[in-house]
């Protein structure tokens, strides 16, 4: 039996999408919210993101210079941008997974397209990113990096990270919401990732048959975005991985948001 | 010009309970080729079935039924929350969903912001809350309360806010379930006078009510629902 179904309602799913996306003063403001709100009622607010991840990056800093016997000037700035970046990773990709079960009040009331939780998802964390990039300044002058003008491929690969981003939100969003389970799964698989990536270890350091796990996308993605500030230029391999990896989530979010957008609401 | 017409609409409800959510299942169930197909199989709700409805202007439609007859399914469908599983759904106009009028209501959050958010949400510009805001404060008549964080109202206070929000735009279609009565006596005479505009303005109200009293007193066709069909009409 083949179900028919109409509704004058109904959007192309390029129309539903764009029809999230540009309400950015709804989204904005949710993910504003959702940051002044939770620290409302503290003294220093916001300010203690900046306070615990400050506290983080100065206490690992000189212990693992240490352990792995690499000069602290050298080894400060990696670590740090590494703890920032894969911070901004790791919670934006927990966030994704929840991005429509929390906004399940919202979705329960009327029509919205759900593009739009995953940009407040996204917008949280970029405010959530915000206060913690700030404490690379000061790590960085002590370090003593200059920055040379290939320090502008930070744009391009910020971008390319929006768009996986945005694209991994709604593939993680729309499968969690069906099942349950994939949330679990995702917090352990990023768990192990973080050791597979050079957050806290240098890449020089791996063996040269070890090299291969450098090829996993999110140490890709960390390259591409740690590799100009520091003032070094990323090698190509992951321009190229980053290209084919943003090409498999397009598409498997355009199929996934085609096919299920309007089934979400069901599932909550 | 407000207009509702649903053909054969059915709104079926698929039940991942504890169990048949789980991935594991499923993929139990995928590479032993079906095996486990009674426990995946998914049981179905139908909470809407054969649902032929069409409201035009001046239509003021109450729906009445047992509990979990699927009035407030029925109201969903027609907010746009559920996109119907079978059947053909039209709507035209604005609408205005008195659902649940608490709901997304940020306890940390001010009065103001809980303006400010449930404005958005219920899709106005953030100029247009910035303009609306004096008045729905005024209508709340909270007084200093308004910039206060909303745990600390009283379960009536919330509700005023929740209310003077929801009402304060007027829309082509009305949608409600139940009768909005908030407040003290004083604010209940406001409250009622406000609710009688909104309705007066709407061109099709949709009522659920266990209420034959105000179905009676409200609305001019009656639908009654058993099991997510439709078994008595009035006028027929």
């Amino acid at each position: 039996m083949t179900e028919i179904s109409h509704s004058n309602l109904h959007r192309t799913a390029w129309g539903d999408w764009w029809e999230g996306t540009r309400r950015t003063d709804i989204w904005w403001t949710l993910a504003w919210f959702d940051i002044v709100l939770r620290y409302r009622r503290s003294m220093l607010g916001p300010l203690w993101l900046t306070l615990s991840m400050g506290a983080m990056v100065g206490g690992m800093g000189p212990l693992y210079s240490a352990l792995f016997g690499t000069e602290l000037s050298k080894f400060f700035p990696h670590l740090a941008l590494g703890i920032i970046f894969w911070t901004f990773f790791s919670s934006i990709v927990m966030d994704s997974c929840n991005a429509f079960i929390n906004s399940g009040n919202y979705l329960k009331q009327g029509y919205f397209p759900i593009s739009l939780f995953v940009w407040r998802a996204m917008a949280r964390n970029l405010i959530q990113f915000a206060h913690h990039i700030v404490l690379y300044i000061p790590v960085a002058i002590f370090a003593g990096i200059s920055l040379k003008a290939h320090a502008l491929l930070f744009i391009p690969a910020f971008a390319l990270f929006l768009l996986n981003a945005h694209m991994l939100g709604l593939v993680l969003g729309l499968v969690c919401t069906r099942y349950r389970d994939v949330a679990q799964i995702v917090t352990s698989v990023m768990q192990m990732l973080m050791f597979l990536t050079p957050v806290f270890w240098l890449p020089e350091s791996l063996p040269g048959r070890a090299q291969y796990i450098l090829w996993n996308p999110l140490a890709q993605m960390l390259e591409l975005l740690r590799a100009p500030l520091m003032g070094n230029v990323a090698d190509a391999h992951n321009w190229i991985g980053i290209a084919i990896w943003t090409a498999i989530t397009l598409m498997a979010a355009g199929f996934l948001f085609s096919k299920y957008r309007r089934r979400v609401v069901y599932w909550l | 010009m407000a207009y509702i017409s649903l053909k054969n609409v059915g709104v079926n409800f698929p039940i991942y309970g504890a169990g048949a959510n789980s991935f594991k299942k499923t993929l139990a169930a995928s590479v032993t080729g079906g095996r486990f197909g009674k426990e995946t199989g998914v049981n179905v709700v139908q909470a809407l079935s054969d649902i032929n409805l069409e409201l035009k202007a001046g239509d003021r439609l109450g729906l009445i039924g047992h509990n979990g007859a699927g009035k407030s399914t029925l109201l969903r469908t027609l907010a746009g929350v559920y996109e119907p599983s079978v059947g053909e759904f039209v709507r035209r106009g604005s609408v205005s969903s008195l659902i649940d009028p608490s709901l997304g209501i940020e306890a940390d959050a001010n009065g103001v912001e809980n303006i400010m958010l449930r404005g958005l949400v219920m899709g106005m510009s953030k100029k247009q809350v910035d303009e609306l805001t004096p008045s729905i404060i005024e209508f709340s008549g909270l007084g200093d309360y308004i910039n206060m964080p909303v745990r600390t109202y009283s379960t009536g206070m919330m509700m005023r806010l929740a209310f003077s929000i929801s009402t304060s735009v007027q829309a082509d279609i009305l949608l409600m379930d139940e009768w909005l009565s908030v407040g003290d006596a004083e604010f209940t005479e406001k409250a009622e006078q406000r609710m009688k505009d909104v309705v007066s303005g709407a061109g099709i109200l949709v009522l659920a009510s266990h209420s034959p009293d105000l179905i009676e007193k409200e609305c001019n066709r009656v639908i009654h629902l058993e099991h997510g069909r439709i078994v008595e009409r009035d006028p027929q």
